[in-house]
């Protein structure tokens, strides 16, 4: 059985106002090595709220999550950045590359920021380039890529770090269906061959039909996990 | 970072461009300013001072209060060897002066009578290259150099006769008729309009003064501390002398000079402000482009403190570059305007020589002043910057990144 990347417990996120929100009411679940996941449900539902706890983002009003064992929510404030840089990879709907750095420079940047080698970054950052299908645009900046292109970069980057999982917040929201295909193809080979874990929050048909595992949320609640 | 903050600046060229240059203009406009301050005050004290009135003077206790003969000293009481040995010194300049009605035909002005030996003077008073007409009295003679704006009043050329009347030592009357050796035109305005010299034996004869002395003016080496040099004087002078710096003998000078900078230090500071907040609001421009970038940094693992510090480096950069360059760019001024002084006319010529200053505005070249600018541009830079840390050390990474 394999081990256990994810656990959350009696997770909960209110947004005080005149009117509480329960974007998060209440959720218990476990996210294992190796997995391929979707948290679908229609928006507002909470599932990026949700992800966003997971990635150590947004702190919670109740509940706790262990990666890798670690209570995430226990950690000050520079201790959950340096966890999210050596345990967390993300991939956002909007790329959020850096504009000033190449292709490469956008990769490497996350293993610069872990005081890993030169040789090793641009060995790295090469190699993830190439398994992304983007060897050759490497000196290429974001504005100079396609959409679909710079997302492969930010999955590249995600990947740099040698994360446990990769948190995708609708990564392919704002692609073409050949660019979507290209990036889940790609996701899902990273996942079988190196065993990568994916956990996606969408509501986008074609990635909820790659998943293994579906957990749809409603109303900050898991409605079912299949 | 370094790499990072270099792209950041070069991501929106015009504003960069832009802020250099208000940067560099301002540096230029500040230094342009207090170059022209400093440097008419440092022609100024050069002249009265280091010319003319020397940075030490000694004399009998009491006389620089009373400007009376029979404050004088006598040549024989100074231990003149041990005072020149002093480190700093150069040489010891010997004067008599006083004061005496000059008069000529119908003509007469009270003056400032100098007795010296022109070969040991200081510069001012060498008079061999103030000399307008005429040549240099001969040592111990009956002859006399007039300033030009006193020969212009009496209407005395050279080879005419003045007559002198005045006080000399303890109540002795003082006269004297003497021929006008030389004019010369004194630098110092107020000297130029008065001034009377003698060799300094005929004014010991006219005064009733033999072997006394009113001053001995102490001459610098080049660079030398005035105050050490001073400080180092004092314990050969006994209780009878007053050893006084340029400080002590032209307080009215100082407090010029004091108010004077203050006045500009004022106009130099509003400027600085209005530059400070052309440079806040770049900052928070760049903050508000950025936000959302900031908080994908954040998310992907960048420590605040770190992304702070490539903030404050790009402005850093900025500044630095614009101040370097201005720091630069105002040399030649400060060069040009030092060797050719603007010369002022009209009323602001009038105005200015009615308070005995010479109507010339020149710089100063010394590199403090830029370095001085320089430097409060980069605390300007520092302080501005610390909008953007305040910005990024309160980030939530998921609002930013939905900004």
């Amino acid at each position: 059985m394999s081990k256990p990347v994810i656990e959350v417990k009696n997770l909960e996120k209110v947004y005080e106002g005149a009117v509480p929100v329960h974007a998060v009411n209440g959720i218990s679940l476990t996210i294992t090595q190796g997995e391929f996941t979707a948290l679908k449900g229609p928006s507002g539902c909470g599932k990026t709220t949700l992800l966003n706890m997971l990635g150590g983002l947004d702190q919670p009003t109740a509940g706790s999550i262990a990666i890798g064992g670690v209570d995430i929510t226990t950690l000050s404030e520079n201790a959950l950045i340096d966890f999210r840089l050596r345990n967390i990879g993300f991939v956002f709907q909007a790329y959020n590359l850096i504009p000033v750095l190449s292709a490469q420079e956008n990769v490497s940047f996350i293993m610069l920021l872990q005081n890993r080698p030169k040789e090793e970054r641009e060995a790295r950052a090469q190699q993830l380039l190439e398994a992304v299908g983007l060897k050759g645009k490497e000196d290429k900046r974001p504005g100079q890529l396609s959409g679909g292109q710079q997302q492969r970069v930010a999955v590249a980057r995600a990947l740099a770090s040698k994360p446990q999982f990769v948190l995708a917040d609708e990564p392919t929201a704002n692609l073409d269906s050949q660019s979507t295909a290209n990036l889940l193809d790609i996701m899902e080979r990273l996942n079988k061959e190196e065993g990568m874990t994916f956990v996606f929050a969408t509501h986008d048909d074609r990635v909820i039909k790659k998943a293994r595992r579906i957990i749809s949320i409603e109303d900050g609640k898991v409605l079912s996990d299949d | 970072m370094f790499k990072l903050a270099w792209r950041n600046i070069w991501r929106n060229k015009g504003r960069s461009i832009i802020t250099i240059a208000a940067v560099m203009f301002c540096v230029i406009f500040a230094v342009v300013l207090r170059s022209f301050q400093v440097g008419v005050w440092e022609h100024m004290v050069g002249d009265i001072v280091a010319n003319n009135f020397g940075y030490l003077q000694v004399h009998q206790k009491g006389f620089w209060g009373d400007q009376s003969l029979d404050l004088s000293m006598d040549e024989a009481t100074l231990d003149w060897d041990a005072m020149e040995n002093v480190p700093g010194v150069r040489s010891l300049v010997p004067r008599l002066e006083s004061f005496s009605l000059v008069s000529t035909g119908d003509n007469n002005r009270g003056s400032l009578v100098l007795g010296i030996r022109p070969e040991g003077e200081l510069s001012g008073l060498r008079l061999t290259d103030q000399l307008i007409d005429g040549r240099l009295f001969a040592p111990a003679s009956n002859e006399v150099v007039v300033s030009e704006g006193l020969a212009e009043y009496l209407h005395v050329e050279v080879g005419d006769s003045l007559m002198f009347l005045g006080q000399g030592y303890r109540g002795a009357s003082a006269y004297g008729q003497f021929m006008v050796a030389g004019i010369a035109k004194i630098s110092n305005p107020e000297l130029n309009k008065q001034l009377v010299v003698m060799p300094i034996e005929t004014a010991q004869w006219m005064y009733n003064a033999t072997g006394l002395l009113t001053t001995v003016v102490v001459d610098l080496e080049p660079n030398a501390d005035f105050a050490e040099v001073k400080a180092a004087l004092e314990p050969l002078l006994g209780s009878d002398f007053e050893l006084l710096d340029w400080e002590q003998l032209f307080p009215e000078l100082v407090q010029t000079i004091e108010a004077d900078m203050a006045g500009g230090q004022i106009f130099v500071t509003i400027l600085y402000f209005i530059i400070s907040f052309v440079l806040l609001g770049t900052v928070i421009m760049m903050v508000s482009e950025r936000e959302r970038e900031f908080g994908i940094l954040v998310s992907i693992g960048m420590r605040k403190t770190t992304l702070a510090a490539v903030t404050v480096l790009e402005n850093l950069m900025l500044l630095v570059g614009g101040a370097v360059v201005g720091m630069a760019a105002v040399k030649p001024v400060q060069f040009y305007f030092k060797y050719n002084p603007i010369d002022l006319s009209g009323q602001m010529k009038e105005a200015i020589e009615q308070f005995d200053f010479e109507p010339k505005l020149y710089t100063t070249t010394s590199f403090l002043i830029n370095l001085n600018h320089g430097a409060i541009v980069f605390v300007i830079g520092v302080l501005v910057s610390s909008y953007a840390v305040w910005k990024i050390m309160k980030l939530n990474p998921v609002k930013s990144m939905r900004a």
